[in-house]
């Protein structure tokens, strides 16, 4: 097997390339880019990231927590204030609010640490610090038959060189 | 379509080093060397930081007397301090939550100097409220936790609301910090050697911008961005509740919570101004953070200042149509009894002189935003001395009214909280890049490729 590492300057071309390279049956490829450009996420990973799932759950968690904890805890130690009820349910909801927002984010977080796949401990040899310049990178791996063909068709996408890299 | 000619791994040779972009180049150079300038202004906030500390284990040994507390005024200018860090801390994840979300592309340039800004601020407002509780080995009693007395704490105390509000503020800004900050970090890792290529590589987790992470980046920030809106809109409120619930004439209105925000948001852009005026000239950054940026700043400035002017009104307006002589007592001292000055100040300095920028001239002339940003942060902290102080010491019972002057050790740690503010913010600026990297690429690749139309 082989790596083809495609540079580009404009996101539209990785895009294009990314999206010629899939019709051709090519899957296993990856990009490096600059700053955030969704034409090129979207390229690459079509499905929407499934991050907002750990949102949802961190939130839904957060506010059965904030209520559940405040209400029994008012039930636990029981202070009687002119014969009402001993949870008191719109002052609970701050505490449930906060924790809503407390929770959601931290499994937001969460999220990007395991779809990002972070903390990633080798980095990869295609990268290069050019890709923090501003530099795209479409990295290809394929059978070394095919490097010609993938050669020829990241040039064709103006990319402005294609190097081998160790696979 | 021919195969190779050679075999395949006698063609792999490194991947060959361009000069690196301008944008990173012009960004990184803020963190790099010092100048005895730096070292003066990191050695005064450390100084002070130090003698705040000193005098708050002075204050730890004596007990809160030395602070003057007594009756009636047992909140005093640690609670107004605690309350202007907190409306500092706003800005930062006003700017990079709520304009994220409406898609201002301006904010850019200043969200990452403001959301560095929102989590000292809020770090040493946290402290005020160990600082003033006094016994300070007991302060962890607001946590509900299970302890032998059985007990739980009063979920239904503002000061329970503010203790998760506070919490669950610093939590998320510096999440919010963090997850803007990998990107920018492993641009300073690529660059990078030493024992700050260590740090760098620690903090980049291994980012390297594929797709999987940008996805997933996005997707986290805008998450973060949507829970964060209504949450710096809640921290303020609650901040306000504190006052608001209690029956003390000059707190107990309905109005606290938007006038609370809108004059927490007013004081942390003024803020934003202040710290990134100096910032800007000093490193020479006039390419990335433009007067197109002060000036929209000084819209919100505007805007803001506007709406505390109008609270001001309706409080003194609602004072007279009650009919509540307590009311009318509170308000009418409140501007012609002995705390006169600090009324007059936090009225000219936050609604008065904030109007000249209906002036285009104005809004776009630095040295004049820069001044008007330290009287507004000034008039701010005036702003909760009255709110706090004046109904204190004028309660319904004339026989325990009483005067308030502040005391040695509150001024003392009051500089103290500046000196730990400024101390954080000078590390932060050699250590991490003061303007977001990633995001001004995202605007400036933007414009290459569908030429320089943008004006963003």
């Amino acid at each position: 097997m082989a790596r083809l590492v495609g540079i580009f300057e404009l996101p539209a071309q990785v895009a294009a390339a990314v999206k010629q390279l899939r019709g051709r049956g090519y899957t296993d490829i990856e990009t490096y880019a600059p700053a955030p450009f969704p034409e090129v996420d979207d390229a690459v990973h079509p499905k929407p990231s499934k991050v907002r799932l750990l949102t949802l759950i961190g939130g839904l968690t957060g506010v059965v927590t904030g209520y559940a904890m405040t209400i029994w805890m008012s039930n636990n130690w029981q202070i009687m204030l002119g014969g009402k009820p001993f949870a008191s349910i719109p002052p609970y909801t701050i505490i449930a609010f906060e924790l809503t927002i407390l929770f959601g984010g931290v499994l937001t977080v969460l999220g990007l640490f395991i779809f990002g796949g972070l903390p990633k401990f080798k980095i990869d040899p295609a990268y290069s610090a050019r890709f923090s310049a501003e530099d795209f990178g479409v990295v290809v791996r394929c059978r070394e038959q095919d490097v010609a063909e993938i050669d020829a068709l990241l040039r064709e996408h103006d990319a402005t060189e294609v190097n081998l890299v160790e696979s | 379509m021919t195969p190779p000619t050679q075999p395949v791994a006698g063609m792999i040779r490194p991947v060959p080093m361009p000069p690196d972009s301008q944008t990173n180049r012009d960004l990184l150079a803020v963190m790099k060397g010092t100048s005895a300038g730096y070292w003066f202004l990191l050695g005064l906030s450390l100084f002070f930081m130090h003698l705040a500390g000193g005098i708050w284990i002075w204050q730890v040994y004596k007990g809160l007397g030395i602070a003057g507390y007594a009756h009636p005024i047992f909140w005093g200018v640690y609670i107004v301090t605690f309350v202007f860090w907190v409306g500092i801390a706003h800005a930062g994840t006003l700017i990079s939550a709520i304009l994220f979300l409406f898609r201002a592309k301006w904010r850019n340039a200043i969200n990452r100097g403001a959301e560095a800004m929102t989590v000292f601020a809020v770090l040493t407002a946290a402290q005020f409220l160990g600082i003033h509780v006094g016994r300070i080995w007991k302060s962890y009693f607001i946590l509900p936790y299970p302890n032998q007395r059985g007990l739980w704490v009063n979920f239904k105390s503002p000061l329970l609301w503010d203790t998760f509000a506070i919490s669950t503020y610093a939590t998320i800004s510096i999440l919010f910090l963090f997850v803007g900050l990998i990107p920018d970090i492993a641009i300073a890792r690529d660059r990078a050697t030493g024992w700050k290529k260590v740090l760098y590589t620690v903090l980049a987790l291994g980012w390297v911008g594929s797709s999987s992470q940008w996805k997933a980046h996005n997707r986290s920030v805008l998450h973060l961005s949507g829970l964060a809106t209504p949450l710096v809109l809640s921290v303020h409120s609650v901040v306000s509740w504190d006052f608001a619930m209690a029956l003390v004439p000059g707190w107990h209105t309905t109005i606290f919570a938007p006038y609370f925000v809108a004059g927490a948001i007013f004081s942390g852009f003024a803020m934003v101004l202040t710290l990134m005026i100096p910032v800007r000239r000093i490193f020479g950054l006039e390419a990335y953070i433009t007067d197109y940026h002060f000036e929209n700043m000084a819209r919100f400035i505007l805007l803001t200042s506007t709406i505390c002017g109008y609270a001001y009104m309706s409080e003194y307006f609602i004072s007279w149509y009650s009919g509540v002589e307590a009311e009318q007592t509170a308000f009418w001292l409140r501007a012609f009894g002995p705390y006169w000055i600090s009324t007059w100040v936090m009225i000219i300095f936050n609604t008065v002189l904030p109007q000249l920028l209906w002036f285009k001239k104005l809004r776009v002339n630095v040295p004049f935003l820069f001044v008007l940003s330290v009287l507004i942060n000034i008039g701010m902290w005036f702003e909760r001395y009255v709110i706090i102080i004046t109904a204190l010491s004028r309660e319904y019972n004339p026989a325990v009214w009483g005067e308030f002057i502040p005391s040695w050790p509150e001024m003392g740690i009051l500089a103290g909280s500046f000196g730990f503010f400024c101390t954080f913010f000078l590390i932060f600026l050699k250590l991490f890049p003061v303007v977001a990297i990633a995001e001004m690429k995202e605007i400036a690749i933007h414009e290459k490729a569908h030429g320089a139309q943008g004006t963003h």
